[in-house]
């Protein structure tokens, strides 16, 4: 077959939904036009919404229902991938076009060992005897770094952590060595030093197997030393496409110069100043050796895993108080424990009133069968008993519209929110309960880049405004370093170094700190 | 390409159930208030007589009207299921929901008493049960609606395990809302798309129990009407009055049916299938 310059060329592709009553709705992809050019890795970003996991589920086949393309053409090393049959366009599936999901906890089958999950593509394409694969999947693992891919062979996906298990995911995808990887948002549910191995990774694997990766993400600044060329995507447009040197250094868009101080989350342009603390008065917050785990003793016999190995915290008012440290270090077992959500040893005692909580993922923290107002009126409720009708509505408004929404949303239910919104309605009802800290558990990490931006700023106001105290527990060290005045590092469920931000920043002395910074530098540079 | 099927589908399911399920219903709402002739006056003069103008479904061997019996039957089939259900699903979220909200130990024991009911076959348990309290039509609602209460208590247990772990179920225990505020308004309503199919295909099973009860006697008692009673009375006949079987067993097949079909199409438009 001839060379081409480009492995996939996307020749005006236009894309909607329609439906019956909307017959010609506003395309969600909207003229896309770019070429892929053999062996280069090339980022695709976007904020959500902006069309970008749609573009790779049209090159790859997988449009959900409902969509119709309405013009151009996607042409696949010269074949014209939309006039193919399905049948030969499966087959070219994983063969010639692989894909990495962002979620790696649910794109592998809980019930089968990962050995049977890797085998099952191997079978889908062909390969029919066992020993062949065996070998095959097991020289494949050794590839994507497992130094025992015999051991993990024969595990379940949730023996795994995340980080490997887009491991198995990668191994999965290479398997086939197809010539084009897409590769959507690998990285997003990861921590960053897990991130920084699976970018190396996979650019180890471009050159290996003379791959072209085609890179999804939300984060500009992730891209920095792993792109080479980089598109900004907007409602559906490709607005912005060069080098990613030039991008990141020169953006000559002005929503991509947008997108960067977003992603870099600078505080000082967003008007954020680091708190001032009194560390002379009394904590809010006090933890004394929290101890906690799971046990599969039975009568006292069996193994005994201590996640939390005691911990011991003090969080002081008008505090943001910042909680760093790689997946599996005991973070979310630790407030876990200390929201009283886990049975623990040792005390948490909280001075005053009661504590918050923001969690992760936006999309479950509502409840999906009752609408704004319900949420509010609940959370008041809690907090106090006695209100009149009028007092009622009065608090539940002003604590929407200080979480920066207004009376608009009050009849609305969660799915008619977007993830920045819901996340701001969790924060609402934090608010409304009038607490004296709030721990807020990675509250960006599902979020793009601007939403971010947006709900740190009102963390911020809420903290100087109102004096609430946070734990803010995140693996964006960036956003500790401009509002955090304290952090805390926690490894294998101990506290390893705590103190200043400034200080353990700039010399930290456990080496835990030391290996999240160097990912922090890797990824997103000095 | 598959919602739209699907939803077609399942509009077809629900068309077609809720027009049978129509045509008992109504009989149900009219009997409250006028059926052609009394369903319980005997007419000697009028036995076994075949379908005609006069009575449209005929005559049975006390010369009683087929038609107002069979509407009278609806009525209180209608009710044995409807009331049996409303037992059942009040025993269920009682058991069910903090069994799977509490879990371990409250698990172990409410869902030991549920399996122990599920272990014997469920007619032999409600007969059993009319058979020491006593015939009656309350008996037995209250007897089927024990007899179901276990495999509603298991809809609502894995419906409880699966939305406890969400974060806004975790956010109203950081809260501090109670544990029977939690179960009923926050993890309930999010159990009604599980709920709703199996309401309606507990209507139909319950239907069946009922019927089979009568039939054996130890239903609805005489002269009251149902569907399973009148089929064991008009065996005796079926060669030489077979209207007197076809009607009421028509109009049970068209509720039975009605209620699988509508369920079936909740279970088609409810659960999401395929990819969205």
């Amino acid at each position: 077959m001839a060379r081409h310059i480009h492995v996939l060329k996307v020749h005006h592709l236009t894309l909607s939904f329609p439906k019956r009553k909307d017959p010609n709705p506003r395309p969600v992809l909207d003229d896309v036009d770019f070429g892929i050019r053999d062996g280069e890795i090339l980022g695709l970003i976007g904020n959500s919404g902006s069309g970008k996991t749609m573009t790779s589920l049209a090159i790859a086949g997988l449009l959900p229902e409902g969509a119709a393309i309405t013009g151009g053409s996607i042409k696949f090393r010269g074949q014209d991938l939309l006039t193919m049959k399905p049948r030969d366009r499966r087959k070219m599936l994983g063969s010639e076009i692989g894909m990495i999901f962002q979620e790696p906890s649910t794109a592998l089958d809980p019930l089968m060992k990962i050995g049977k999950n890797l085998d099952e593509v191997l079978v889908a394409h062909g390969v029919t005897d066992p020993n062949e694969r065996r070998e095959k999947i097991l020289s494949t693992m050794k590839t994507v770094g497992f130094d025992d891919p015999a051991a993990i062979y024969g595990r379940y996906p949730h023996q795994l952590s995340g980080g490997q298990r887009q491991r198995v995911l990668i191994a999965g995808a290479a398997l086939l060595a197809p010539k084009l990887l897409i590769c959507d948002e690998p990285t997003s549910s990861l921590d960053t030093v897990t991130t920084v191995q699976i970018l190396d990774l996979l650019k180890s694997l471009c050159r290996k197997l003379q791959m072209t990766i085609l890179f999804i993400s939300h984060d500009l600044s992730a891209v920095r030393n792993f792109c080479d060329r980089v598109m900004v995507m907007k409602d559906g447009k490709i607005i912005d496409k060069d080098t990613t040197s030039d991008i990141l250094t020169n953006p000559k868009n002005a929503y991509t110069a947008e997108l960067l101080t977003n992603a870099k989350l600078d505080t000082r342009m967003l008007g954020i100043e680091r708190a001032h603390v009194d560390y002379s008065s009394s904590p809010v917050l006090t933890a004394k050796g929290i101890e906690a785990g799971y046990s599969d003793k039975i009568f006292g016999k069996g193994s005994d895993n201590k996640v939390l190995k005691g911990v011991d915290l003090e969080i002081y008012p008008h505090e943001i108080l910042g909680l760093i440290g790689s997946s599996g270090c005991g973070k979310t077992t630790l407030i876990r424990s200390l929201l009283g959500l886990l049975p623990h040893t040792g005390t948490a005692s909280v001075v005053g009133r009661r504590i918050g909580a923001v969690f992760q993922d936006p999309v479950s923290c509502l409840n999906p069968a009752h609408t704004v107002k319900w949420h509010l009126n609940e959370a008041l409720r809690v907090a106090e008993r006695k209100l009149s009708r009028e007092e009622r509505m009065s608090r539940i408004s002003a604590a929407l519209s200080e979480a920066g929404l207004n009376d608009e949303f009050l009849g609305r239910k969660p799915h008619q929110l977007s993830g920045g919104q819901r996340q701001r309605v969790a924060i609402a009802m934090c608010l409304i309960t009038n607490p004296g800290i709030i721990i807020a558990d990675e509250p960006f990490s599902s979020l793009d880049a601007s939403s971010s931006a947006e709900i740190l700023k009102l963390l911020t106001d809420i903290n100087r405004e109102r004096g609430t105290s946070f734990l803010l527990v995140t693996h964006n060290i960036h956003i500790i370093r401009q509002i955090a005045p304290r952090v805390v590092v926690m490894d294998d469920g101990k506290i390893c170094e705590s103190g200043l931000t400034t200080e353990v920043l700039s010399s930290p002395k456990a080496s835990a700190t030391v290996r999240l910074l160097d990912a922090e530098t890797k990824l997103h540079g000095a | 390409m598959n919602k739209n099927v699907d939803t077609a589908r399942a509009k077809r399911f629900y068309t077609v159930g809720i027009i049978l399920l129509a045509v008992v219903v109504a009989a149900f709402l009219i009997s409250l208030f006028w059926t052609p002739y009394d369903p319980y006056a005997t007419d000697a003069a009028s036995k076994l007589l075949p379908p005609s103008s006069a009575h449209p479904f005929g005559t049975d061997n006390f010369g009683r009207d087929v038609l107002s019996r069979v509407m009278c039957a609806a009525k209180f089939t209608v009710f044995i299921s409807v009331s049996g259900v409303a037992i059942a699903l009040f025993l269920g979220t009682l058991t069910g929901l903090p069994a799977g909200y509490f879990g371990g130990f409250a698990d172990r024991s409410i869902m030991l008493v549920n399996n122990s009911i599920m272990c014997f076959p469920g007619i032999l348990l409600a007969l059993v049960a009319v058979a020491v309290f006593g015939a009656s039509m309350y008996n037995v609602v209250w007897a089927l609606g024990l007899v179901f209460a276990p495999t509603f208590a298991r809809v609502y247990r894995a419906g409880t395990i699966e939305v406890k772990e969400y974060d806004y179920i975790t956010h109203a225990r950081v809260m501090g809302v109670n544990p029977v505020r939690i179960m009923l308004l926050h993890i309930l309503p999010n159990l009604v798309p599980q709920l709703l199919p199996a309401t309606v295909i507990g209507l139909a099973n319950m239907t069946l129990f009922e019927s089979g009860m009568s039939y054996l006697g130890l239903g609805v008692q005489p002269p009251d009407a149902s569907f399973g009673k009148m089929l064991a009375e008009s065996q005796a006949y079926i060669r030489v009055a077979p209207w007197l079987v076809i009607f009421p067993s028509m109009m049970l097949v068209f509720y039975i049916l009605g209620l699988y079909f509508i369920s079936e199409g909740m279970r088609v438009s409810l659960t999401k299938g395929g990819g969205s």
